[in-house]
Parts: C-alpha cells; structure tokens; sequence
C-alpha cells in the first residue's frame, strides 16, 4: 500500500490482530444485530427464523475466531490483557476530562490530557467488558445451542438473561466503538489498512506507547513477519 | 506490502502469566465438560428410572392394551362409534405442526 503522507510509520496492528478483528466484524456484527431481531422479534416469523440462522453462523466464526487468536497470538492477548488491568493515576485524570473527547466535538476545542498507552482508559474498558462479556457470550450461546433439552430449566433461564443481557450491553457498545473508530480516522486506516500509522500520530495519541513500547525495525521495507510469534515465555 | 519504521517491542510472557491463562481456559473446558457429563448421565439415569417405572405399572396392570379399556370401549360403544369413525376423526386427531422453525 502506498503512502502520500511522508513520514515515519509504526505498525501498530499487526496482520494477526487485524484478520481478528475481521472476525470480529464477519462474526460478532452479524451475531448482535441479528441478536437485537431476536430479542425484539422485528419482523415476519420466517424473518426472525432467518436471524437465528445467522446469529448461529456469527456465533460459530466469532468463536473460531477468538480461540484461534488465543493460540496464534497468545503474546498480543497477554499484552492486552495486562494493557486492560493496569491502571493509574493517568487513567483517573483521562476519564474525568473524558480522554478530552465531549471538549473536543462539542465546544470545538482542545485540552490538554494525561498521556495514554497503546489504549486510553475509555478503551481499557471497552476492552474489560469485550472480554469477560465476550467469553460469557461465548459460553453461555453455546449452552443455549446444545443444552436446552438436557439442563435443567433454571440454569437454562440464568444462561438465557445472562446471554441477553451481555449481548444488549456489548451490542450497543459496539456501535460506539464503531463511531468512535471512523472519528479516529488515522486508526481506521490502519486498522482496516496495513495496519501502520504514522508515527507523529501515535505520538500525539499514545505518547507513552511511542516512548516506552516501539523499537527501530530491523528491515522496515520487509514484508511482514506474518504468523512468526513474537513471544517469549521467560 | 506494508513498510514502516517502527514496531512493537516483543512482549515476553511470564511465567505466571501463561499458567494463569492456560488455568482460566483449562478450568473453563473442564467446567463445560464435567457439567456436559453430568447432564448427560442423569438424563441416562431418569430414563432408565422412568422406564423402569413404566414396565412396574404395566406388569401390574390387568389390563395392559389400550384398546382393551374397559372406559374407552364403553366411550366408543356409546358415543364415538368405532376407531376412525368421522366423529373420532373430527374430536381426537391430531394435525402436523412445523415446530423445527425457530421464529
């Protein structure tokens, strides 16, 4: 891919995180919006039944997805993982100005705030509630697809709120976070690009992830190194 | 093919941390497993029960046909007529519904 804009470039998501998040949008996208026609019944019978059938296919590439993710990219998910559950000082001063975003498309203007990593606070939370909501999504769909018959009606029932009431939590959060990745256009590019993004914008939106996390790659005309682990178990 | 300059340092997993991981997914499969065994073994064995229970009740049953019911013989002679006669037909038979569709 080409680049008009000069400048250095960070890859900032790598072909393992970006064919997951293609996942994502083929399997969980389809599997919420369809949820949303479910748990209202919009529409004719054959058309809710056309819905199950497709939260059904959702579900199934939204969980090969996340547990082939897991596996070939365990060291991504520990990163994240450990990105999530750090929190300090920083973080406490990012969500009281609200990361600066309502100043920002609201009043037009610009303040000052605390310096974030690789993910601000408002997506540590998002990426706190994608994760446990996501695995309890996961587990409870399935027990809802194989176990109706089987268990008894009282776990059914608690699978079955617990499975609306995640689905309807995340479902709406997605929307958000849709709107909130074409706001941050540059992300989107890279996101649904080559994954690179210039690196003064990195530095303008994850300061501390520029300064304490990038390192010079070795050939930066080389292809990607796709599916070559990068982790390390000490 | 993409070009940049910069990439993410590699991130070295601890010890501690691919245990904890491997413990969270090994405890999960383990969970579904043992309630999947579960729930399949007692169904086995309310079955087995419920089967048992029936044959008690029709070795102690005198009259172990159901066209030999004294009620329904008396229920066929006095108002239905016979098996299948039109008003049988129209009072107990039952009609197809499709309740593989899911909507």
């Amino acid at each position: 891919m080409s680049h008009p804009e000069q400048g250095l470039r960070v890859l900032k998501h790598s072909l393992r995180s970006r064919l997951f998040h293609w996942g994502l949008i083929l399997g969980f996208m389809p599997a919420a919006i369809t949820g949303f026609i479910l748990w209202l019944k919009l529409g004719s019978d054959d058309f809710v039944n056309l819905a199950m059938k497709i939260h059904i296919v959702g579900a199934v590439i939204f969980t090969v997805s996340s547990l082939l993710y897991v596996i070939v990219a365990f060291d991504r998910v520990i990163a994240f993982v450990r990105l999530i559950w750090t929190w300090d000082d920083r973080d406490i001063g990012w969500m009281l100005t609200g990361g600066g975003y309502p100043q920002k498309m609201l009043l037009g203007k610009e303040i000052d705030v605390p310096p974030m990593d690789k993910l601000n606070s408002g997506q540590k939370i998002f990426g706190i509630c994608v994760s446990i909501g996501g695995l309890l999504l996961i587990v409870t769909g399935w027990i809802l697809y194989s176990f109706i018959p089987l268990a008894p009606k009282a776990f059914i029932h608690g699978a079955d709120l617990v499975h609306m009431a995640f689905g309807v939590f995340l479902g709406l959060f997605m929307f958000v976070h849709i709107f909130l990745g074409l706001y941050n256009w540059s992300e989107f590019k890279a996101m649904f690009g080559d994954g690179t993004q210039l690196l003064s914008e990195v530095e303008h939106h994850n300061p501390l992830y520029a300064a304490n996390k990038l390192e010079r790659a070795t050939h930066p005309d080389a292809d990607e190194p796709i599916g070559v682990p990068s982790c390390k178990v000490e | 093919m993409a070009h940049y300059d910069y990439v993410e340092k590699a991130v070295n997993v601890s010890r501690r941390e691919f245990l904890g991981m491997v413990g969270v997914a090994g405890a999960i499969l383990w969970t579904g497993a043992y309630a999947a065994t579960d729930l399949v073994q007692d169904r086995n064995k309310y079955i087995k029960m419920r089967a048992q229970g029936i044959y008690k009740d029709d070795v102690k049953a005198k009259v172990r046909q159901s066209h030999h019911n004294p009620g329904l013989k008396d229920m066929y002679q006095k108002f239905a007529g016979q098996p299948l006669s039109p008003l049988a037909e129209e009072l107990f038979h039952t009609r197809y519904i499709d309740r593989t569709r899911l909507g």
